[in-house]
């Protein structure tokens, strides 16, 4: 079956009467299939009928293949299942997605784990998905199972995502006899060498802010944990508080030291790469999308490599910055029980590592059955966030938080990097803008 | 007021001109330089930091085959000439129509009328935004070709109205009364005897109009999504993946993007110019 795609989300106005009927219908063939199926409880033994309203964010080349083969496999699996796949640019569905949900909400639709699920939760627009997350198969989703877990209710499933961490210069780590760091203390005194070396830790881009928020989440969560960062975020802590204040202290203590590279405000992420291709700093702290570009300027695997963040508080568990990319059900779907099969189609182990591979989105499967590509980055990404992640799961600072307060804090950390000895002004600053924008 | 000619400067002034002027020529194509200089290096070499030297590799066709044959532009540029082509003849039709109207019959409120199109100029189309979308949201028109067109021939009509009216009314106003002592009918006076006479001032308009509506991103940001609307302007940041820009292949498109117009305009170079020196038709 070839999908149908559209673009416009604003059709079908005159169908209500059509759609009660086929409402009905479904609702009464779900009541049979449910009847008489009852005990093949398999996914792929379920028949499936009416229509599937698709509505997807993946409109980048290689996601929206992604998106397409999977509707294509699916609608093989269920030949009487007609589904409709509407596919919307990536950052208009951000402003798209509260209007189309409540007025003309498709059966799936892609969104963010956690917090940026929050407005959408809240104002009843999602469907509870809790029973999908009961079958037992759900157990190899356990390491996103908290980020999409609010109010003890599962909301959607995770579909990819992709881990952080320090991507380092092994050869100038080699070069300079250094390990990979396990504590603060000897990620402060590895880059006290490499300072004495005449290079810069770590390179970053700060012209844009984000890059700056991936240091804070790692900072906070290393120093405070992964609750307190994730109430933070969520506006229940205030930002002039002790445990910040030592979030702070300790991100000063690198900028203390002269860690990044200068003038770090005027460069773009891309920009910031340069600086660890020359050798001229030794790390950065970013995502696994870092890697593709660091390999095509000639960083092979000998002289580039990944470890996770080190821990600064050892009684803290570890928790990793993962942005995950979500599948959810909006609460007025008109085919849910098609819609739940999708979901349970998505993250089944075979899927996983189809859409995750290197020809595809080329990030880490969320099914922990699945197989990850012969990848260093990814296999390592996989094996920490799987097994070594016991704290949980952030989705970074812009995505944890609301818009409008991710934007505020961004800019007070770019400032801090900048002046750290604004903090004072900064965080009241934070907290006054957290008043506003979490209705405190 | 006017410039003195260089030739009567003093011969020091003279060399210091000649030897300035190409310095100035190239910080002045330094930007455009530096894209087409971008258009054919490797996509490494931005991470590499080598934004100004001689590329690593020469990858010209890499990157050109990439755009023409890899990506969705051709379908951007389609959709361009679709978007612009129509604007321009729309344009064109009803602007000699309004201009006639106003340049030639002389009745109540034939110079509000004319200010209004004039004023319709002078509203900074951003504040437009809002009600725009909507409109064309309730009208059915959005995310759609035809509604960039109708939006771009009513907003560019008002300039071509002023364009067209003065142009009219310096054409010599015998020439109509002769024809209509001949009996000739209005419209046949507007067909036979005005619009051949235009015919330099319709070319040097379209030709600007071709280059507003083509280098437009605004609007076509505003009331097209995606790659079955979009024009070439909006469609370049398809080269950006979702976490990264690919600025190799967008300093490529955006040279792709821009040769219409320059084409255009160096094909039309006779009438262009015809166009602005015009004044005085015989």
């Amino acid at each position: 079956m070839k999908p149908k795609k559209k673009k416009n989300t604003k059709t079908l106005k005159g169908r209500y009467s059509m759609r009660s009927i086929l409402k009905a219908t479904v609702a009464s063939l779900g009541l049979l299939s449910l009847a008489t199926t009852g005990a093949l409880a398999d996914a792929h033994g379920e028949k499936l009928t009416g229509t599937l309203k698709i509505s997807s964010d993946m409109s980048n080349p290689a996601p929206r293949a992604v998106m397409e083969g999977m509707v294509e496999r699916f609608g093989e699996m269920h030949p009487d299942l007609d589904i409709e796949l509407t596919v919307t640019d990536r950052e208009a569905w951000k402003t798209q997605i509260r209007n189309v949900l409540s007025a003309n909400p498709p059966d799936v639709a892609n969104w963010y784990a956690a917090n940026r699920m929050r407005p959408y939760v809240d104002a009843g627009l999602f469907m509870d998905i809790s029973d999908v997350w009961e079958d037992e198969s759900m157990e190899a989703l356990a390491s996103t199972k908290g980020a999409m877990t609010l109010d003890g209710k599962q909301w959607g499933v995770p579909y990819t995502y992709y881990q952080w961490g320090v991507y380092y210069r092994k050869d100038i780590y080699e070069e300079l006899g250094l390990e990979e760091p396990k504590t603060f203390e000897e990620m402060k005194a590895n880059c006290q060498k490499i300072l004495d070396a005449g290079k810069k830790c770590y390179t970053i881009g700060t012209k844009f802010l984000w890059t700056a928020g991936g240091w804070f989440d790692y900072l906070n969560m290393r120093t405070n944990g992964y609750q307190f960062h994730a109430d933070l975020m969520a506006g229940k802590h205030d930002w002039d508080s002790p445990e910040v204040r030592q979030t702070f202290a300790n991100w000063r203590e690198l900028l203390d030291m002269g860690a990044f590279i200068d003038n770090h405000t005027s460069y773009s992420w891309q920009e910031s790469l340069p600086f660890l291709v020359s050798g001229d700093a030794a790390a950065i702290l970013k995502g696994n999308f870092a890697v593709a570009p660091l390999r095509e300027a000639g960083l092979d695997d000998d002289k580039l490599d990944f470890y996770q963040f080190p821990a600064i508080d050892e009684d803290i568990e570890l928790a990793e910055d993962a942005p995950t990319d979500t599948f959810h059900i909006p609460a007025g779907a008109e085919n849910p029980e098609a819609a739940k099969a999708f979901l349970r189609f998505v993250v089944s182990a075979d899927n996983q590592t189809l859409i995750n591979n290197g020809d595809n989105l080329g990030q880490l499967p969320v099914n922990a059955n699945s197989s990850v590509d012969d990848d260093k980055f990814l296999k390592e990404g996989f094996e920490m966030l799987s097994s070594n992640s016991p704290g949980g799961v952030a989705q970074f600072f812009d995505r944890d938080a609301p818009a409008e307060m991710a934007k505020v804090g961004m800019e007070g950390l770019q400032e801090f990097m900048v002046k750290p000895d604004n903090l004072d002004k900064i965080l009241a600053r934070l907290d006054k803008a957290a008043k506003r924008i979490y209705d405190k | 007021m006017f410039p003195k000619p260089i030739e009567k400067s003093s011969a020091g002034v003279r060399t210091a001109y000649k030897a300035m002027l190409p310095v100035a020529l190239l910080i002045w194509l330094m930007p455009l330089l530096a894209i087409m200089v971008f258009s054919v290096k490797p996509g490494a070499d931005f991470t590499t930091g080598n934004y100004w030297g001689i590329p690593s590799s020469f990858n010209l066709f890499e990157n050109y085959g990439k755009v023409f044959f890899e990506s969705d532009m051709p379908r951007y540029l389609l959709n361009s000439l679709l978007i612009t082509v129509p604007t321009v003849i729309g344009c064109m039709i009803l602007s000699a129509m309004t201009g006639f109207a106003l340049g030639i019959y002389r009745f109540r409120s034939n110079l509000w009328i004319f200010f209004m199109f004039v004023a319709g100029n002078f509203v900074p189309f951003q504040i437009l935004m809002v009600p725009v979308r909507d409109l064309t949201l309730d009208m059915g028109l959005y995310n759609t070709i035809a509604g960039l067109v109708l939006f771009h021939v009513a907003f560019q009509t008002g300039f071509c109205t002023l364009f067209m009216r003065n142009f009219i009314r310096a054409l010599p106003f015998p020439l109509i009364e002769a024809a209509r002592v001949e009996g000739v009918a209005e419209w046949r006076i507007f067909l036979y005897v005005v619009l051949p006479l235009m015919k330099p001032a319709l070319a040097a308009m379209a030709v600007l109009i071709f280059t507003f509506i083509w280098n437009d991103f605004f609007w076509a940001i505003v009331l097209t999504q995606g790659v079955e609307t979009q024009p070439v302007t909006a469609g370049i940041t398809s080269f950006n993946a979702q976490y990264r820009a690919a600025y190799h292949l967008m300093s490529a498109g955006s040279i792709v993007a821009a040769l219409p117009p320059v084409l255009m305009f160096f094909l039309m170079q006779k009438h262009f110019i015809a166009g602005l020196t015009l004044g005085a038709v015989k």
